[in-house]
């Protein structure tokens, strides 16, 4: 039965903070586990250097599972990732069985490994400025992510990441 | 043997004298100093792809050893450089990283190149061709003629790149100093226009020469997982470091085999035109711009020296211009999900440069840093960089294992090495 409103809109509102605590904790498949099997993820950026819209890193639930599970063979930085997100808008389908959401977020890098870390360590530092935009499916009170964009201002990005964001 | 005391440590390796360098080249300010005089204002250096110029009256600005430039596309379609510098009273005429002349500006008319300051304009060509208030301020004193801006060497070549070099009268052509590099490549570089679908840029505190040892050395591909499965095999360690004048190294291709790492696929759908599949060239021109052409998709990388332990990257991925749109998706999948800010490989390559700036920060001990793996010219030899550095060393009249003393004294000090070269 869909849902109404309000109702869909906290359900909404609660997967995208949920996403957030999870990556946040590096738990990739439980943050997996809020997304549809359809699921499509892309981090994008617009460069005005060269007049082009960019995709940094794209993929679906299938090839961000293989990308995680492949992590622990990789060399990488370890400083832990602080995302603050603030969902701005929720607009339900009038059937109530879909949304898209816009949110804002910042990441922040504390410092772990840094440049060196006796001096570095226990630092937060500015990594990313962005938007999520979110499409999303409701379904027995609950919602799942459909597509995942993240939009972000940064062409400027340092070491990078083997994360998702 | 265990580990050492500080005389052991700091020691003469027992490698020739071209097979070790000293770290103060990484790290003294004096040194810095010196390569952005002697080298970045001399050399030919790819700012950019002209696909990030595709109209008229298009800009891009740039730096190079401090000075700020300007390149244009100017109305005869003719790609043009200058120093973005106002001859009236020194302002940044264009402060934005991209745009177009087309516009006008609050300061000036469209199709002209405004100084915002005191509204100085001028044309695609560099002329000067408004000075407000011309008479009544200089009479005759001066004029317009006399304040053009200051043009600089510029040709567009090698694939479409944008190459600049501040020095009026370059020791050699822009042919004479990349071309046979080059040439492994050329045929397919310059098959059809290309386009620049990636760019993102990194700002690492290292020096500058160790972004480029990266590239020029294939030993570090311990570090990449990728690498490891997708590479290691006997054509791998078959591939040839080859080198070229002017202190450039080109290395060989092979075939990779992508699908070995999970979840990725063969480019060999997509790859550049005259090139058999899934192939991997290299090409390193000093003092530190990389060409690198994995099968499908070609990346570039561009370092602004910023100080002796800071540089800025550039990092472009390019396609074909002709590219459909899925074949376009492809292509950005297979340059990103290795080479991307997000990709497998490039994280790891800036860690170990970062590393490696750590422990050569201005003010620490001199180190010695071993480039002396010998293995025929093969992919984990270390003659590129051997090469390099003894490039640099002539340019520098320093000696790179020991930079208080200048080039002169290698022979002296090192007949056997010379020898060897």
């Amino acid at each position: 039965m869909a849902m109404n409103g309000v109702n869909a809109a906290d359900a909404v509102r609660d997967t995208i903070y949920r996403a957030t605590m999870y990556l946040d904790a590096q738990k990739w498949e439980d943050w997996l586990g809020l997304c549809d099997e359809s699921f499509h993820y892309a981090i994008k950026s617009f460069s005005p250097e060269i007049n082009y819209d960019m995709i940094y890193l794209q993929g679906s639930r299938k090839e961000m599972l293989t990308m995680m599970r492949l992590l622990p063979k990789h060399n990488t930085d370890h400083s832990p990732l602080s995302r603050h997100t603030s969902v701005y808008t929720v607009d339900v389908a009038p059937d109530g069985k879909t949304a898209s959401a816009v949110s804002s977020f910042v990441v922040y890098q504390n410092m772990l490994d840094g440049v060196n870390a006796h001096i570095d360590a226990g630092e937060s530092r500015l990594f990313l400025v962005g938007k999520y935009i979110d499409k999303l499916t409701i379904e027995d009170g609950k919602a799942r992510f459909i597509a995942r964009e993240v939009r972000l201002e940064n062409r400027r990005l340092d070491k990078g990441s083997h994360w998702p964001i | 043997m265990p580990a050492r005391n500080h005389a052991q440590w700091t020691a003469t390796p027992p490698l020739k004298g071209d097979e070790w360098i000293d770290s103060r080249i990484y790290s003294d300010q004096a040194v810095f100093d010196d390569e952005l005089e002697r080298i970045f204002k001399k050399v030919w250096v790819p700012v950019c792809h002209e696909s990030e110029l595709s109209k008229p009256y298009d800009f891009r600005t740039f730096s190079i050893a401090n000075e700020p430039i300007l390149v244009t596309r100017g109305p005869d379609n003719q790609v043009r450089a200058f120093l973005n510098v106002c001859p009236h009273r020194g302002m940044l005429i264009e402060r934005r990283p991209s745009g177009s002349f087309l516009e006008g500006q609050p300061s000036g008319n469209p199709k002209r190149i405004t100084c915002m300051f005191h509204a100085w304009q001028f044309d695609l060509k560099g002329n000067c061709v408004y000075v407000a208030r011309e008479k009544e301020g200089y009479q005759d004193r001066l004029c317009k003629e006399d304040v053009g801006l200051r043009r600089l060497r510029c040709e567009v070549k090698f694939g479409g790149f944008v190459w600049v070099t501040l020095d009026d009268n370059p020791a050699v052509g822009l042919e004479d100093w990349a071309g046979k590099p080059f040439e492994c490549l050329r045929k397919t570089l310059e098959a059809e226009p290309m386009e620049v679908f990636h760019y993102h840029k990194a700002i690492i505190e290292t020096n500058y020469k160790l972004w480029h040892d990266t590239n020029s050395e294939f030993y570090h591909d311990f570090m990449h997982y990728h690498n490891r499965v997708t590479g290691f095999n006997d054509a791998y360690f078959a591939r040839k470091n080859e080198s070229f004048e002017h202190g450039h190294v080109v290395v060989g291709t092979f075939e990779v085999n992508y699908q070995n790492y999970e979840g990725f696929e063969s480019r060999a759908g997509l790859s550049f035109p005259h090139l058999p599949p899934n192939q991997w060239y290299m090409i390193d021109l000093f003092p530190g711009f990389n060409f690198n052409l994995r099968g499908s998709a070609l990346r570039c990388d561009i370092v602004t020296p910023l100080g002796p332990n800071k540089v800025m990257i550039e990092f472009r991925g390019l396609g074909l211009k002709r590219d459909t749109p899925e074949e376009r998706q492809t292509r950005i999948n297979h340059h990103n999900s290795i080479w991307g800010p997000f990709g497998r490989n490039l994280h790891e390559d800036l860690i170990g440069v970062t590393g490696q700036g750590t422990t050569m920060r201005p003010g620490t001990e001199p180190r010695r840093v071993l480039h002396g793996r010998q293995e025929n010219q093969t992919i984990h030899d270390e003659n590129g960089m051997r090469h390099y550095y003894d490039e640099w060393g002539r340019w520098m009249n320093r000696l790179p294992n020991d930079p208080e003393q200048p080039w002169a004294a290698r022979a002296e000090a090192q007949p056997a090495v010379a020898a060897a070269e």
